[in-house]
């Protein structure tokens, strides 16, 4: 029982990074018209009569990234759906990660050995696309004329690229503030009252601090998808190009004062103390150990690992914590404009003509608001339809458990613009390489005291840069 | 109310204050008796100088196991007393759910498994290749011989790191090819054995031990009627066998030891090693699992180290030559 | 020709799977290559080799993977070095010590870093705890420390060996010779230096060109370790081709990467030959 929550946990700090876009919306808001109209004429074909014409029951594998407990329930959604019809037969295939996930479709695209439906995480929607191996979801929602009105409008932006859209939504979660609130009460703070802005974290953590309720106020992993979310609550984009949805991103946008503000808070708040930084790196979970042992009183990081933390610090050794939740804090008030985050479903158009219906089908089957309820309820992920939060039993569960809700509300909140559909790059990279690696680089030369902010956000700004220019020469 | 003592020597620790004394006095005896053999009486000082030595052997032995040590006892502690406060240096109730996890839901089993196969395989494939060039090189003459020795010894200079990723690439296409395909493309225990079933260091090893038998060996088996193949396998490796012996065990090493290409090449037969980084992706409260995982990786050795001490270290020293 | 059928099929093995790709890696760094092997590569020719070899990724892994020589082969030489010297007396019960210090050759790269990974771990580590720093920056975060602190991982994982190769050493050192410069009056320092030191210099020549071979292409305890970070910092070069293959997928650039590595083990190799042909000298 305790490992599956924890290796949830492991799971959760590794691969949830990859936080990207929200809004983008209704096209027509997103500034590119152009892309609308030409993406729209571009659609291959779905072929939905082919599945008609097949010999039943049609047999698909769906390749995902759900480690033990949400494995579990992925099965028991399988089952349900293989048991309720039986034109379509689904076999599941998981691999520990995304990163794994996606290392086993590139090599199938050179052997051949490539399921029909995969799981792929957000940051991976461009690299999906230059892979030419997929079939638009749109194609086969507009072949069928699909009601999709009950998905969540700003996930259906977010995997959208020049208004089409290319995979199924399936699971989504975002980042939210996880804190001590015995820590806040020791420092004298309502602990009902968790910062919202970047000035209300610097303010309580230096009470927190000051009062020696603990040594930090907040652990911050150095990590790109935070800059990346907060530029979108700046309503800035990360990337040129409208952040990549009218045009193939070419170079990156932060380099400027918006991003430079943010590299100078972070800095402020590591160099006077405020916050301790754990380092980098996609497996690391030290920031959430800081909180466990007393180190810091906050620290930030995906909703997805709710369920997981919270039972953590509820039992054994923990006694010093008492876990609180609120929205991500940004740097001015409003808490809406998180990225969507999580994972899709995407068809192959590899398979035959029948098999890509097929996938359809499954794909569809997971994005209604019934399953999506009965998912997000057991998983802690956020549902992508609309009507899920008042089904049971996600419903019950919001109302039993309510900083489940929070990723959910600041999903929906906010405005729908360029910036807030989150960017679209091919060379995403992670902690390690590619954008990401050049932000978490730029930070941690910042935090070793080497360069100044606008040195670092200059730095940051070149290396990723050169990681897009790489890219796009060698998609042509 | 904590305090942040980053960097304060005062404010070490209590346990490590404790174990720092420890060694300290240790040493300081050591020293102490260093000085009592120089100066005392010669019988005192020569049991001064075996206890001094004893002394020392015995910190560095700690230094050297303790490692070990302590990743056995936190194998066998339960996860939250491995992350408390002060830490666990005794296993008290020793716990072996660690083990069990690890072995079956860990799928270390499995892992040790194909360890066991792939090895087996890359042992095996090693010894016959390298006998057999080796008598070619040693016992026959053909044309040619000279360049092809040369490109044996040519292999050596192209470490596998260099040609990993385009390796991956034939096993990829190799893959492709009928009936065969299936047991040499990516992910299968084909892939992970075949680039390794021939080497020119094993080769050349045998070669040595090959020449250094004396000439008319072969001239009386020839008039005994001994044909080659049957001179090679009843002969000449009877009487290599300390060097055939010495290429198993290092070869036994090398296999087993392997990470890069396992890790690249297979997602459902990992190997031990490969194994091992995927349980150490498991977080904070299984970590007495991996810990176990950690153990269990390291039994074969053990095994090995304790029963063929001597061949082994013949066999790690002729084949450290190769690198 | 039974000569021809005997070394076949270790040719075979060599063609396919080290000739093959060696020769293919210098026409695959002539192609700038798509991030997926279904599209088209393109032909840049030479300039591929330029650009990469100037790059800061390469100038800055060929600084590293040099510098984890210089930490790890003289410190794990000296170390297996003393603890030979130590073990090789005539004690009751020596052979327990023997064992102990050449138990590491039983973990591999993976135990060796799992193990030293939770001794390093920040939060629960004994070695931050130890030092009064828990939930400070573990050494593998910290950009000055990170490839020290990997180097003494790998420097621990290869003492046994280094301890059994000195101490194979030193047995062939003949105990007469030893045994006349005592007689001579010479210390025990002056024995070490003059006799000792002198006949085991084969062997710590090619300790250290092995162990520089070995390190050169050093990988496991850095991907276990620190995936190459901080900032680059651990990234040697054989960690730089396996990022560039599967986290980049640019297969040119890895080419031409593992070019350079080839090259810069050619002259380690060359003299490891050597050392492999006066070998063969002395035993015949």
């Amino acid at each position: 029982m305790l490992q599956r929550r924890i290796r949830h946990l492991a799971v959760a700090g590794t691969v949830i990074v990859a936080l990207a876009g929200c809004g983008g919306g209704s096209s027509s808001k997103g500034g590119g018209g152009g892309g609308t109209t030409s993406g729209a004429q571009a659609l291959p074909a779905c072929p939905l009569a082919a599945l008609r014409a097949a010999k039943k029951p049609v047999s698909i594998t769906y390749w995902h990234a759900m480690p033990r407990a949400n494995n579990d329930e992925l099965k028991k959604l399988a089952a349900q759906f293989n048991a309720q019809q039986h034109d379509v037969h689904v076999t599941l295939s998981g691999a520990a990660t995304y990163p794994d996930n996606f290392t086993r479709f590139k090599a199938g695209l050179s052997t051949g050995a490539l399921p029909d439906l995969m799981q792929g995480e957000d940051a991976s929607l461009q690299a999906m696309i230059d892979s030419k191996s997929i079939l638009p979801v749109a194609s086969c929602i507009k072949a069928e004329g699909a009601d999709i009105s009950d998905l969540i409008p700003r996930v259906v932006a977010y995997y959208s690229v020049g208004n089409v859209l290319y995979p199924m939504p399936f699971n989504d979660s975002n980042p939210i503030l996880y804190y001590n609130k015995k820590a806040f009460r020791r420092a004298g703070l309502d602990p009902n009252k968790p910062p919202l802005t970047f000035a209300e974290v610097e303010a309580d953590s230096r009470q927190i601090v000051r009062s020696g309720a603990a040594p930090y106020g907040i652990a911050l992993k150095t990590d790109s998808w935070l800059i990346e979310h907060w530029l979108a609550k700046s309503g800035h984009t990360t990337v040129n190009n409208d952040n990549g949805r009218t045009k193939r991103a070419t170079k990156v946008t932060f380099d400027d004062a918006t991003g430079i503000s943010l590299f100078r808070w972070i800095n402020d708040m590591v160099k006077s103390k405020l916050a301790l930084s754990t380092g980098a790196g996609d497996n690391k979970i030290d920031h959430y150990l800081a909180v466990g042992n007393g180190r810091a009183a906050m620290t930030i990081d995906t909703s997805a690992a709710l369920g997981t933390i919270s039972q953590l610090f509820a039992a054994g050794r923990f006694t010093n914590v008492e876990l609180g939740a609120g929205p991500m804090p940004g740097p001015s008030s409003p808490n809406g404009g998180v990225l969507v985050g999580g994972a899709a479903n995407y068809i192959l158009n590899r398979s035959a003509p029948e098999k890509q219906a097929a996938a359809y089908e499954f794909a569809k089957f997971l994005a209604t608001a019934k399953i999506q309820a009965d998912w997000s309820a057991a998983t802690g992920y956020v549902p992508v339809s609309k009507s899920a939060a008042t089904l049971s039993p996600l419903a019950e569960k919001y109302a039993r458990a309510p900083d489940f809700k929070i990723a959910y509300d600041q999903l929906l909140a906010g405005t729908v613009n360029p910036a807030t559909s989150g960017p679209v790059i091919g060379a995403y990279g992670s902690s390690n390489e590619g954008v990401r690696g050049a932000i978490v680089d730029g930070i941690s030369g910042m935090l070793d005291g080497k360069v100044t902010p606008e040195q670092a956000v200059a730095n940051a700004a070149a290396q990723a840069n050169a990681a897009i220019n790489d890219y796009n020469s060698r998609v042509g | 109310m904590s305090v942040d003592r980053s960097g304060m020597l005062g404010a070490l620790a209590p346990g490590f204050s404790r174990f720092l004394v420890g060694v300290a006095a240790l040493l300081l005896a050591s020293i102490v008796l260093g000085v009592v053999s120089w100066r005392a009486h010669p019988a005192v000082a020569r049991r001064a100088r075996a206890i001094n030595r004893y002394v020392l052997l015995g910190v560095l032995a700690l230094i050297v196991l303790f490692p070990i040590y302590i990743t056995v006892v936190n194998s066998l502690l339960p996860a939250d007393k491995i992350a408390a406060r002060p830490p666990t240096l005794f296993p008290t109730h020793a716990l072996t759910g660690g083990y069990s996890q690890a072995w079956t839901q860990g799928h270390v089993s499995s892992y040790l498994w194909n360890s066991f196969v792939v090895t087996f395989f890359i042992v095996a494939g090693q010894l016959v290749t390298s006998i057999c060039a080796a008598y070619a090189f040693a016992f026959l003459r053909f044309p040619l011989k000279r360049t092809i020795f040369v490109i044996f010894l040519a292999t050596l200079m192209v470490p596998f790191e260099v040609v990993f990723f385009t390796n991956l690439q034939t096993v990829v296409s190799l893959g492709h090819l009928p009936l065969i395909g299936r047991f040499l493309g990516l992910d299968t225990y084909g892939a992970l054995a075949v680039p390794f079933l021939a080497t020119g260091f094993g080769a050349f090893l045998v070669r040595q031990a090959f020449l250094s038998l004396p000439r008319d060996l072969r001239d009386a088996a020839e008039l005994d009627g001994y044909g080659h193949l049957k001179f090679m396998w009843r002969v000449a490796v009877p009487l290599a066998r300390p060097t055939i012996a010495a290429l198993a065990l290092f070869s036994f090493f090398d296999a087993w030891n392997q990470y890069l290409w396992p890790l690249v090449v297979t997602d459902h037969y990992r190997t031990v090693q490969v194994g091992l980084r995927q349980l150490s992706r498991v977080s904070l409260d299984q970590i007495n699992v991996t810990f176990a995982g950690t153990v269990l990786a390291a039994v074969p050795l053990l095994i090995l180290l304790l029963v063929f001490q001597k061949q082994l270290v013949r066999g790690l020293t002729a084949g450290a030559v190769k690198g | 020709m039974l000569g021809y059928a005997l070394v076949m099929p270790s040719l075979l093995v060599f063609g396919t799977f080290i000739f093959y790709p060696f020769v293919k890696n210098f026409w695959l760094g002539l192609y700038r290559t798509p991030p997926f092997p279904n599209l088209p590569r393109s032909w840049v020719g030479i300039s591929q080799y330029r650009d990469v070899l100037t790059s800061t990724l390469f100038t800055n892994s060929f600084k590293v993977t040099v510098e984890f020589v210089a930490l790890t082969v003289p410190v794990g030489i000296v170390a297996g070095l003393a603890l030979a010297v130590l073990a090789h007396q005539r004690l009751r019960g020596i052979a327990v010590f023997r064992t102990i210090f050449s138990s590491t050759v039983v973990t591999s790269v993976a135990v060796a870093s799992l193990i030293s990974l939770t001794l390093l771990n920040p939060q629960i580590g004994l070695l931050n705890y130890w030092l009064g720093r828990t939930g400070s920056l573990s050494p593998l975060d910290d950009p000055k420390w990170a490839l020290v602190a990997v180097a003494g991982v790998t420097i621990w994982q290869n003492l046994g060996l280094s301890f059994i190769i000195m101490s194979a050493g030193l047995q062939a050192v003949p105990d007469e010779l030893l045994e006349a410069a005592r007689v001579d009056g010479a210390g025990t320092w002056s024995r070490f230096r003059n006799v000792t030191l002198p006949m085991l210099s084969p062997t710590l020549f090619f300790a250290t060109i092995v162990g520089s071979i070995l390190a050169f292409h050093s990988f496991g305890q850095i991907d276990l370790l620190t995936e190459g970070g901080p900032q680059d910092h651990t990234n040697v070069l054989v960690y730089a081709i396996y990022r560039t293959v599967f986290k980049e997928n640019n297969d040119g650039k890895a080419a031409v990467l593992a070019i350079a590595l080839f090259a810069m083990t050619l002259v380690l190799t060359l003299l490891q030959l050597r050392i492999l042909e006066r070998r063969v000298s002395y035993e015949r």
